[in-house]
């Protein structure tokens, strides 16, 4: 019973600049805890001229993230934002590795 | 949830007199090892991850772990009071191969199994971390955190694929409430539910189609709003993030926008130029090689390179290569003698210590 459905990929711009509520109503969160997280420089925000900080879309994969690592692994904010951050890099690390040896092996 | 029996003292790799601290801190120990999202896309972290979850949700439940300890694997078919259904449904992405092929789907999904548990409705993630402090907030935000679960999964995309964009198709595993059983686990009489194992759940398989748009990279994210977890009584559905993955890919090396691609030339073709074919996404092309060419230098192949997301073409860049033969026949060798004697060229001539060409 396998009904297919088509689904359209409804936004794959994720530097698309959202307000501090939209990505709040998109995780569950309170738009204070993102203020907050803001403050501390937990999250990147876009400025904008009107002073009003926004925030990418991809905020909200990150805000995810940190909170599966909270709750999981018991680290705080802070802690879960640096772990992304070096995950990042040992993923870029590694992709380039892979690429080099795929070159290497020819 | 889980379809087959595991030993969850195992899992944790404690004993069965552990107490609740050395269960906490052996599950925390284990989880910072294979958390998904310290592991992205390995899928052996992730099932260890899921089973760590499981064993971690019973044993450090006081109920559940002396349900478990009593009676084992079939715990679950004897659990009191067992009419609660896990209040919603959750979606479970497999990594198997689509029927297009040169797919891989494999994801994990991070419903987690605390959240299902509890009396009438249970309770929710969302809610412990960030809602309500005091039992107030209703309305909005009530309906808000039953939103369906997001789910993240890996795309493997060749570069082609990438490149070009188009439709695809997914296949994946939904969890759904058990209709034998209601989701309770077990039968009148306290029996496991044969249909779903005491699981509460079955899994039914879902076929999605996908736009990859044009011009995706590696490491970038497809959102695919409302296909995630469903939500409970009609809430928002959550929302499916596909994470690209580039395949290595045998001929070109992506830099961004651009890709660049080797090409050996004989000697000769370096110092006296030539007419080579190069490849390009679109097939083969002539390629004029100036005369007098070197090693890692690099020709551009304008607008030849990857679609960008905001339209246009990076750039192709060939890199070139000179390479000498291995063995040569009896008149090649004589005229590289030839050569030898009658030319000027001394490579070494005004060299630095320094190795290689510079780029």
């Amino acid at each position: 019973m396998i009904k297919p459905a088509f689904i359209r990929v409804v936004d794959c711009e994720l530097d698309e600049p959202l307000t501090v509520e939209m990505v709040a109503d998109a995780v569950g969160a309170r738009p204070l805890l993102l203020e907050r997280l803001i403050r501390r420089g937990l999250l990147d925000t876009i400025n904008e001229e009107s002073g009003v900080p926004l925030l990418p879309a991809r905020s909200i994969i990150r805000l995810r993230r940190m909170r599966r690592l909270r709750r999981d692994l018991g680290v705080n904010f802070a802690g879960a934002s640096i772990i992304l951050d070096l995950v990042e890099r040992i993923d870029q690390l590694n992709r380039e590795l892979a690429g080099m040896r795929h070159r290497f092996e020819d | 949830m889980a379809t087959k029996t595991i030993d969850y003292y195992g899992v944790l790799n404690v004993g069965r007199s552990a107490t609740e601290d050395q269960i906490k801190a052996a599950y925390r120990k284990l989880a910072r090892k294979f958390h998904p999202d310290l592991n992205p896309g390995d899928k052996a972290a992730e099932e260890r991850f899921k089973e760590l979850q499981e064993a971690y949700d019973v044993l450090s439940d006081k109920e559940k772990r002396k349900l478990y300890d009593q009676y084992g694997e079939n715990w679950r078919g004897v659990q009191q009071g067992g009419g609660a259904p896990p209040g919603w449904e959750g979606f479970r992405a497999r990594g198997e191969g689509a029927p297009t092929g040169g797919f891989d789907f494999g994801g994990f999904d991070f419903r987690d199994f605390r959240s299902g548990a509890g009396g009438a409705g249970g309770f929710d993630i969302f809610e412990e971390l960030f809602g309500r402090a005091g039992g107030g907030a209703r309305g909005g935000r009530a309906r808000r955190s039953r939103r369906g679960q997001d789910i993240e999964a890996e795309l493997e995309l060749s570069l082609e694929e990438a490149h070009r964009g188009g439709r695809r198709t997914l296949q994946m595993q939904t969890a759904e409430i058990c209709q034998t059983c209601q989701g309770a686990g077990a039968t009148v009489g306290n029996q496991i539910c044969q249909t779903c194992r005491g699981a509460g759940q079955t899994l039914k398989p879902k076929t999605i189609e996908v736009n990859i748009p044009a011009g995706v990279r590696d490491g970038s994210t497809v959102r695919l709003a409302g296909q995630g977890g469903a939500g409970v009584e009609g809430a928002q559905a959550g929302d499916l993030y596909l994470h690209v993955r580039l395949r290595p890919d045998p001929v070109f090396n992506v830099r961004g926008d651009d890709l660049e691609v080797e090409i050996r030339l004989a000697p000769w073709e370096a110092v006296l130029g030539a007419k080579i074919e190069v490849p390009t996404l679109e097939g083969r092309v002539e390629m004029t090689i100036p005369a007098g060419a070197r090693s890692d230098q690099r020709l551009r192949l304008r607008g030849q390179g990857l679609n960008k997301q905001r339209g246009g073409r990076g750039d192709v860049y060939v890199r070139l290569k000179v390479v000498t033969p291995r063995e040569v026949n009896g008149e090649e060798r004589r005229l590289y003698e030839e050569l030898r004697r009658v030319s000027r060229f001394n490579p070494r001539a005004g060299s630095r210590r320094t190795k290689g060409a510079a780029r």
